[in-house]
């Protein structure tokens, strides 16, 4: 019984562990850069394979329940969001070693921040009670802040650094606040017990509940870049070192959403409707601020940063849904978040592996004649182009087509088309950059690095993941296709009820 | 899972392209080894052909799972009207390879033709509609890469545009599928998206439909192009390379043909009838609008570019006709016109190839330096004129025919300006080719012997459609009986 609990715990565990002995191992002279990262992939690889462990099968547990109160929840909808945030943190030590130490900004205590800040996005899925998420969010929230701007030498990034600050204390006061308030209206903050509350009494007066709701909802809403608070984003990537930037743009949005999903559809599954006008509009809004964002800028990390508004649109529209049709719904934005999280990691991921000692390769007249100097690569930039424009035989194309079916199936026609829309403006900016790396001849770019490495080797793991997602069927019985990964998202759906 | 020779047809010349892809072989070797996989492709097009029985309408089914959770499935089929354009493609690709054999473009440029193959087969045997949209937006990536690599002029600007145009109308396509799709569910408490089960949906109402039906004829028409979404088409066609072009005006305008009446007519054959009108007089007034246009160019590739998109306006006029003259006509037409203006845009290119971009006025007193090229040159033009003997003359009489029945008016149009096409295009044959001035056109070589080889099997098939029209038009009948009589509902209009 006992060992089983250890069983369960025993990612989040690894890891939280692998923070502190990083900690102290950091500031030792004799543990090199390079042994500090292997260390950490070695703690996130083992968190990583004890996770998969119980994965295929649709369970919910509480791992010590009486030592914990029952705060702590692994079910197969936490083992899902798990895998994604420690495949994230993997991705990011790999590509970001290289990158910091070409940067001569390596230092140890990056590893420990990010496993700090992987613990918390851990905790975030991983939690029943609405207090520990603010903990888990926070401690998140801090690490990302400090990795931000621990260059101290460096304006921008302290700039950058210090407004997500206190903008994002902001948003975790909102969930602090909105804690309060269902506290105050239901005596529990714990998930279930709310849920039970909630449920027993529908037809009472609840409004501090949904006000409590709505504050923590606008949490997300910030956290996520959705429209009216997304100003933060633009800056906060653009300031950040590109491997954060790709940490905070897919990972941490995996966590957010995981954390929102569990807390709206156990909880106000009986209520949710209440948001649906705003959420409706706000999903359009996100989408064509985002567009417009993206069109007009030089700088690729502010595309794909600006992009990632569009997809926070995408990702609302099937929130949208959830209410008329919650599983379909639910299940098409766990799809998406792996497919947004594949193709954005994988193109931040390519950004940062080729950013060179001069300068950060980062504008689009940068990659000007690509293909011909870096052909492989070029074709791999190109494979997540594809996929974040959602084009046939990407996985990009799978997840749009499972939103915006299920938009269509609640009754939100307009918001499909509103998405095609963005999808169509999308295809300008993410086409231009295949354009010009394939269109023009060679230009005069130095210091490439070479395709060797593990950094590299990940990322073309990744793209071929993305094809493999978009096409893969029945053909190879035994090798889990799309059939096997729509599944697992149903049974982390499922396993939120049990 | 056993592969049928279906999936044979659209694989093969994928699966080559990314061996190709991978293995370090040099221009010519790859040519050499696209250049067998088409032919290989051809073969088993052609074993279709002989074994295709004229009982049944969809045939050498296959059927396999696909994305189950979604009733999504791969699912593959020809019936006489995908089996006549899949076998114009095949024919008509390795034909058009003799020709670009010269070609000194880098070994991107035959891959991606066969990925070009690759996706029009697949889009043109589908008969799922999320296959066929995976398929028919995978086709235009490697257009997109075969015009920004190997195009001239403003290439990158063009490439965005088409891109862009044509995913415009792929994505109200894709909308339109969807709801199909979820009204499906809706009805039968299952997911499908096969077209035999998406035309049993009964539960939509008629402003519904209409909104789907031009959804799909969105896509449709931009591809075609039908007036007025031809814009993209011009600069598109100016800056293509010489297989570009011959892809996009032989092959992939038919697809879209091919689409409104393998989806738009089976789906939607209330609204197919009701708006039958206004596409044949759209489709006549295209035929004139763009012969004028085509008239005024001073560009051989421009002109042809023109007169390739009246020739398409017409066939549209034909499949809107509701008769089986029409129809028949309009599928016999697809063809007829794909080799002779592929021909052309080939030949135009070997012109381009020794002499570089000139404009009518800078040729002339070609046929004395190329005689076979004069004369395969004037094949073509006879068979897109319309000339008794040739294929053109079937059906663009077929056609005209179908309108006389459709509407007497329509029909005295069509005829006269038919006819009109043809002053045009000798104008330019003999400013062009024939008569002799002082423009410098030394450089100018005869057709080599591949070149003979591949315009000459094509001018074999012009004349043997045109003089034995029947033995290929009994294929294609009994398929459109079918639509015309269970469909539709019009019946066949004899």
């Amino acid at each position: 019984m006992k060992y089983d609990d250890i069983m369960y715990v025993l990612p989040i565990l690894s890891v939280g562990i692998g923070a502190v002995v990083l900690m102290l191992l950091s500031p030792l002279k004799s543990f090199s850069i390079n042994r500090l990262s292997w260390t950490t992939l070695l703690f996130l690889v083992f968190a990583f394979f004890t996770n998969a462990l119980n994965f295929g099968k649709v369970f919910s547990v509480m791992p010590f329940k009486d030592v914990f109160s029952s705060m702590i929840i692994i079910d197969t909808f936490s083992g899902y969001f798990t895998s994604i945030i420690l495949a994230g943190g993997i991705v990011t030590v790999l590509v970001g070693a290289h990158y910091f130490e070409k940067m001569n900004m390596l230092r140890g205590e990056v590893f420990s921040l990010l496993m700090f800040s992987v613990f918390g996005m851990l905790l975030l899925v991983q939690t029943l009670d609405l207090l520990v998420s603010f903990i888990g969010l926070e401690i998140a929230s801090i690490s990302i802040y400090s990795l931000m701007g621990f260059q101290k030498n460096n304006l921008r990034r302290v700039e950058g650094g210090f407004r997500y600050l206190i903008l994002g204390s902001i948003a975790g006061i909102m969930l602090l606040f909105g804690t309060t308030l269902i506290y105050a209206g239901t005596k529990s903050t714990n998930i279930l017990e709310i849920a039970k509350f909630i449920s027993s009494q529908i037809d009472a007066n609840m409004i501090l509940v949904v006000t409590g709701g709505t504050l923590i909802l606008i949490t997300f809403l910030f956290k996520i870049a959705a429209f009216p608070f997304q100003n933060w984003s633009m800056d906060a990537y653009d300031g950040a070192p590109l491997p954060i930037t790709a940490f905070m743009a897919s990972t941490f949005k995996v966590a957010i959403f995981g954390f929102i999903l569990r807390f709206v559809l156990v909880d106000f599954h009986e209520l949710k409707n209440i948001w649906n006008d705003i959420l409706f509009y706000i999903a359009i809004l996100t989408m064509l601020y985002g567009s417009f964002l993206a069109v007009f800028q030089t700088a690729l990390k502010r595309m794909l940063a600006a992009s990632s508004i569009v997809h926070t649109g995408y990702l609302l529209i099937a929130f949208v849904s959830i209410s008329s049709i919650g599983e379909s719904a639910a299940t098409s934005i766990i799809f998406y978040l792996i497919a947004y999280f594949l193709s954005s990691m994988g193109a931040f991921g390519m950004l940062s592996y080729i950013a060179s000692d001069d300068h950060v390769r980062v504008t689009y007249e940068d990659f000007r004649g690509f293909a011909h100097i870096r052909p492989y690569m070029a074709a791999m930039m190109s494979i997540f182009m594809l996929s974040l424009a959602g084009i046939p035989s990407t996985i990009g194309f799978i997840g749009k087509f499972y939103i915006f079916t299920g938009a269509i199936e609640a009754g939100y026609t307009t918001l499909a088309i509103a998405g095609i829309l963005a999808t169509f403006v999308s295809v300008y900016y993410y086409f231009k950059l295949i354009a010009l790396m394939y269109f023009y001849p060679s230009s005069e770019m130095t210091n490439v690095p070479p395709l060797k490495g593990m950094p590299p080797l990940i990322i073309a793991v990744m793209a071929i993941l993305i094809v493999w997602g978009g096409i893969g069927n029945t053909l190879i019985s035994y090798f889990p296709g799309i059939d096997f990964l729509i599944d697992t998202a149903k049974f982390a759906y499922q396993s939120l009820f049990m | 899972m056993d592969i049928g020779l279906l999936s044979f047809i659209i694989f093969l010349p994928l699966v080559i392209a990314f061996i190709l892809m991978v293995l370090p072989f040099g221009m010519k070797m790859t040519r050499n080894i696209a250049f067998v996989t088409t032919i290989v492709v051809f073969l088993l097009s052609l074993s279709i052909f002989f074994r295709f029985r004229l009982a049944d309408y969809m045939q050498f089914r296959e059927f396999h799972p696909w994305i189950t959770t979604y009733g999504i499935y791969y699912s593959l089929g020809v019936d006489g009207f995908s089996m006549i354009i899949l076998m114009l493609t095949t024919t008509l690709i390795p034909l058009g390879y003799l020709f670009l054999w010269k070609t000194k473009k880098s070994k991107g440029y035959w891959i991606s033709m066969l990925m070009i193959q690759a996706g029009v087969t697949g889009a043109l045997l589908s008969l799922d509609l999320i296959l066929f949209y995976f398929f028919w937006e995978s086709m235009l990536l490697p257009v997109f890469m075969i015009i920004g690599i190997y195009g001239t002029g403003n290439r990158i600007f063009s490439t965005l545009k088409i891109t862009i145009y044509t995913i415009m109308g792929s994505l109200f396509m894709f909308v339109s599928i969807l709801y199909l799709g979820v009204q499906f569910y809706n009805e039968f408490g299952v997911w499908s998206f096969q077209l035999s089960d998406l035309v049993q949906i009964t539960t939509m109402s008629r402003t519904q439909e209409t909104l789907l039906f031009f959804g799909f004829m969105a896509a449709f028409a931009i591809k075609i192009p039908i007036f007025p979404f031809h814009t993209w088409l011009m600069q598109t066609y100016s800056n293509s390379p010489t297989g570009g072009v011959f892809i996009l005006s032989s092959i992939m305008a038919k697809l879209g043909i091919y689409g409104i009446v393998r989806f738009v007519l089976p789906l939607f054959p209330h609204q197919y009838v009701e708006f039958a009108p206004y596409f044949v007089g759209l489709g006549i007034f295209g035929l004139i609008y763009f012969g004028i246009a085509a008239l005024m160019q001073q560009n051989i590739k421009r002109m042809f570019a023109y007169s390739s998109a009246s020739h398409l306006a017409f066939i549209t006029a034909g499949i809107f006709s509701l008769n089986a003259y029409g129809m028949t006509g309009a599928a016999f037409l697809i063809v007829a016109h794909a080799m002779a203006t592929g021909g052309l845009f080939l030949l135009t290119g070997t012109i381009e190839y020794d002499l570089g971009i000139r404009s009518i006025s800078g040729l002339g007193g070609i046929a004395k330096k190329a005689p076979l090229l004069t004369v395969a040159f004037a094949l073509m033009l006879l068979s897109i004129v319309g000339l008794p003997g040739t294929n053109g003359f079937v059906s663009e009489f077929l056609i005209v025919l179908g309108l006389f029945k459709y509407n007497h008016f329509a029909g005295i149009i069509s005829a006269t300006t038919v006819l009109v096409a043809a002053s045009f295009m000798f104008w330019m044959f003999q400013r062009a080719i024939l008569v002799r001035t002082d423009n410098d056109v030394s450089k100018m070589k005869d057709l080599d012997i591949k070149e003979v080889v591949g315009i000459f099997g094509l001018a074999l098939v012009i004349i043997a459609m045109g003089l034995y029209p029947h033995w290929f038009l009994y294929k294609i009948e009994p398929t459109i009986q079918h639509y015309l009589i269970d469909i539709l509902k019009v019946g066949v209009g004899s």
